[in-house]
């Protein structure tokens, strides 16, 4: 992949096509991607929060949002993974976003939530966030290429009710980005 | 150029046991396609996508590994499999018989690779199929009628993938109603009624799609759309989806049958023998045996091991009735009931571990197979004897172990195997032989892969070893610690090329692949006489005994099979000699391994009283020191899923009685870190 195709917008497109193949599955394959009314109709986010920082995450992505319950530490692993929790009889790793995304460490609240990722891979994940905040239905025309540039996590950037937003790729933010 | 040569030929091998997988997953699916059109009826549509990924992910293989008439077969095939699923093709089309015909053709075309890394003469019938698939694609029909006279809201029409605009027709075609379902659901919440919303409409007609509803809604609810097609009345169906939530819309009312039948015409005319007659045969096919998808054995397999949970949650209650002098008989009324559920369920937990359990037979046919090609690639004189075919193991664990076998087998032929002359002059038979055993032992299965080749040279380890750095001149190690090494990852590759390199290739991938099974793998040879390897392996993975313990705030729970016994030792008894902590086992003077420091838990002063756990795996042992005991339990393992993988000394986590996830330590690999580091530190 040439670096060009890592810019902001080409990133864009990519996650587009990404978040079109991560669907609410019903009965389809992953070797097709929705029609192209997907990007512009169905963009919506869940916003989730930081420290003051708001982020969002492609509502496709989601699985579930579970209050802060016991993390269960486990050993010889980066320091971004906390731990696992146990969810349904499923054993899924939780990971900091806020380390991930280069923000300090801290204890979690009591607003905290975890937010449980669909399988990719086959494989679950689950993230730490200070809180969920709702739903961000963002028109096409008010996002932003990220002012990170390369480096940046997220696919865009925009202002939502006056605040700034970073809307994250999570392939990036979980070290998944493919060479 | 000789190591390229190698590598390719690698590859070659790697492809191919790929391939096969694939192809023979193929076959299977086809040979259901072929009844389900013989019998007149529609296939389900998850067979065809299925065969279809198949094609998709051969061709994939086929084009990475350069092997091209093969990759264009495939294409073809998933081009044709490709306009079945989308219904550009009826099943009766000329173009979807080619179907049995290509799998055919792709079965010869890499037995041809395996024999002479080059397709042949199968080459002229690739090139004539696929351009009969082409010529046959280029004269089917059109897509189908469109959907414009479904009342869909653009956006949501917009976002379907053409499958989902297939089944959408498909339904059409039939029949059907098309409904939209739209519910909202707290942001924080959505997951458990989604999950209900979906399924209850799966259980009333066919899902066809779950998008979020382009329609807004608060900020703290996710709307989503679901496509629906039903048979049902849209009224009926609003009432049995039993949400008073989600709202239904008919975008497209049921046109009566003469309605339907004259829009489009049926694919085939319906044979008036198959309504009467079908479910008198597909009865009569049944013959006492039922295929059930391994996934629901897992889901009773939970079950059953909630229940058992369950009943350690009864025993504390007995426990607590018998000690209070008014409720004691109540209590030893329980205790007997309690024990007569405790036979029950252990009747079932047999029960549905003897489900899950295959014969060996299954890999064993692979193993065959591979063997025949690698004699046939390599020009080699080898015979591969298997015993103990049916031997049963648990399904997963069967499957687990192809992998491992394979890379023993191909070892065995690339290096172990001596070339014909020098067997001859060694005075050997001409003929090599590879022999594979299977026997139960216990809750074990133990398999030992036997060769007659060179063997392993232990003084030839013992300098590359120390070429390595991973021994020092003039350290003495066993022979047996020395063919560990050999387990070590890259230990052989780089003389690779050597004649005499002996084992290692892909030596690391067995070991870790049986360690993942909780097994383990022993390496011993005679020079000259051959090698054997033998793996010992539970004979499944799914419920284990487990002693829970506590060190730092932390439980773990440790597979019981590999617990010896527990001694409780006061800090005094603990001793360090030559920079290790050593405890006196009956005479014996055991290493000690604290899981607290092993694990870097949060330091806690050393407790004045703690207890041993003696870790046994084959010979090897190892005392683990942990601040409590807390009892045995039925544990159910599960996998860890997240981006973090192969944490070593954790094999799994389970859920004891919902006290929140608990680790499972991996006392093989624990036993191992503790004995290396004897010569460590």
């Amino acid at each position: 992949v040439s670096a060009d195709a890592r810019t902001a917008n080409a990133g864009w497109e990519g996650f587009a096509r990404r978040a079109g193949e991560q669907r609410f599955g019903a009965a389809g394959d992953a070797q097709e991607s929705r029609g192209r009314g997907a990007v512009s109709a169905l963009r919506q986010w869940v916003g989730v929060r930081l420290e003051n920082e708001l982020y969002a995450l492609p509502i496709e992505s989601l699985r579930e949002v579970v209050r802060l319950r016991p993390i269960t530490p486990m050993p010889r692993v980066p320091d971004h993974v906390l731990g696992i929790i146990a969810l349904r009889g499923e054993m899924i790793q939780v990971i900091d976003l806020r380390r991930c995304l280069g923000l300090p460490a801290a204890q979690p609240r009591s607003g905290a939530r975890i937010v449980v990722l669909r399988d990719r891979d086959d494989r679950a994940a689950a993230l730490l966030v200070d809180a969920v905040t709702g739903v961000l239905r963002v028109p096409e025309s008010d996002l932003r290429p990220p002012p990170g540039g390369e480096s940046s996590k997220s696919v865009a950037v925009c202002r939502y009710r006056d605040v700034f937003v970073s809307l994250l790729d999570l392939d990036r933010v979980l070290g998944r980005d493919a060479a | 150029v000789a190591t390229g040569k190698r590598n390719d030929r690698k590859a070659a091998q790697e492809f191919l046991s790929e391939a096969e997988e694939i192809l023979e997953r193929m076959r299977r699916d086809h040979a259901e396609l072929e009844e389900t059109w013989a019998e007149g009826s529609e296939p389900d549509p998850e067979l065809v996508n299925r065969l279809f990924r198949s094609a998709h992910s051969l061709k994939g293989a086929a084009g990475m590994f350069g092997f091209e008439t093969l990759g264009a077969l495939a294409h073809h095939l998933e081009d044709v499999l490709d306009a079945l699923r989308l219904g550009r093709l009826a099943g009766d089309s000329p173009a979807a018989r080619l179907v049995g015909e290509a799998v055919a053709l792709l079965g010869l075309l890499l037995e041809g690779l395996g024999e002479s890394g080059s397709a042949g003469p199968a080459d002229a019938a690739t090139a004539d199929l696929t351009r009969r698939i082409a010529e046959a694609l280029a004269s089917s029909g059109p897509a189908g009628e469109p959907l414009a006279s479904l009342d869909l809201d653009p956006a949501l029409a917009a976002a379907l993938t053409e499958y989902e605009e297939h089944r959408l027709r498909e339904n059409v075609r039939q029949g059907r109603h098309i409904l939209v379902v739209e519910a909202s659901f707290e942001i924080l919440d959505f997951e458990r009624g989604l999950t209900e919303l979906t399924a209850s409409a799966r259980e009333h007609g066919e899902l066809i799609s779950t998008l979020p509803s382009p329609a807004g809604g608060a900020d703290s609810e996710i709307r989503f759309a679901l496509l629906v097609a039903s048979g049902l009345e849209p009224e009926a169906f609003a009432a049995r989806l039993g949400s008073a939530s989600a709202s239904v819309r008919c975008v497209l009312p049921r046109r009566t049958r003469s309605q339907a039948a004259s829009g489009v015409s049926p694919r085939r005319p319906a044979s008036p023998a198959r309504e009467g007659q079908a479910p008198v045969e597909s009865l009569r096919s049944l013959s006492g045996m039922v295929r059930v998808d391994i996934r629901k054995l897992d889901e009773l397999m939970n079950l059953v091991g909630d229940l058992a949970l369950q009943r350690a949650a009864l025993g504390e209650m007995v426990e607590r009735l018998l000690a209070d002098p008014r409720t004691v008989a109540a209590g030893a009324e329980l205790a007997k009931q309690r024990k007569l559920l405790e036979r029950k369920i252990h009747a079932l937990q047999t029960a549905v571990l003897n489900a899950r359990m295959v014969p060996l037979r299954q890999v064993f046919e692979k193993l065959a197979r591979v063997a025949r090609q690698l004699r046939r690639e390599l020009g080699r004189n080898v015979r591969l004897d298997l015993r103990g075919a049916e031997t049963e193991l648990d399904k997963l664990v069967a499957e687990e172990l192809v992998d491992p076998l394979m890379h023993l087998v191909r070892n065995a032929f690339d290096h172990a195997i001596e070339p014909e002359p020098e067997r001859l002059a060694a005075g050997k038979p001409a003929e090599g032989v590879i022999e594979i055993e299977a026997r139960p032992r216990g809750n074990h299965v133990v398999i030992s892969v036997r060769d007659d080749g060179r063997g392993i040279d232990p003084d030839r380890v013992r300098r590359r070893a120390e070429a390595a750095g991973l021994l020092w001149p003039g350290q003495t190690p066993t022979e047996r610690e020395l063919l560990e090494l050999l387990f070590l990852p890259g230990f052989t590759t780089r003389e690779d090329v050597s004649e005499t390199s002996g084992r290692g290739v892909g030596m690391d991938v067995v070991k870790s692949n049986v360690t993942a099974l909780g097994g383990v793998v022993e390496l011993d040879s005679v020079p000259g006489r051959g090698t054997r390897a033998t793996l010992t392996l539970p004979v499944t993975l799914a419920i284990l005994q487990a002693l829970v313990v506590r060190a730092g705030d932390q439980r773990y729970a440790i597979p019981l099979n590999s617990v010896l016994e527990t001694h409780p030792v006061a800090r005094a008894e603990i001793q360090r000699c030559d920079g290790r902590e050593l405890w006196n086992l009956r005479g014996e003077a055991l290493p000690l391994v604290r899981l607290a420091r092993e694990f870097r838990l949060a330091a806690a002063p050393e407790p004045e009283k703690s207890h041993v756990v003696v870790l046994g795996v084959a010979e090897a042992r190892v005392g683990l020191v942990v601040d409590a005991l807390e009892g045995q339990q039925d544990a159910v393992i599960k996998p860890i899923q997240g981006p973090a993988r192969g944490t070593r000394g954790i094999v799994g986590a389970t859920d004891l009685g919902g006290r929140g996830a608990v680790l499972v330590l991996d006392a093989a690999s624990l036993v191992e870190d503790g004995l290396r580091r004897r010569s460590a530190s």
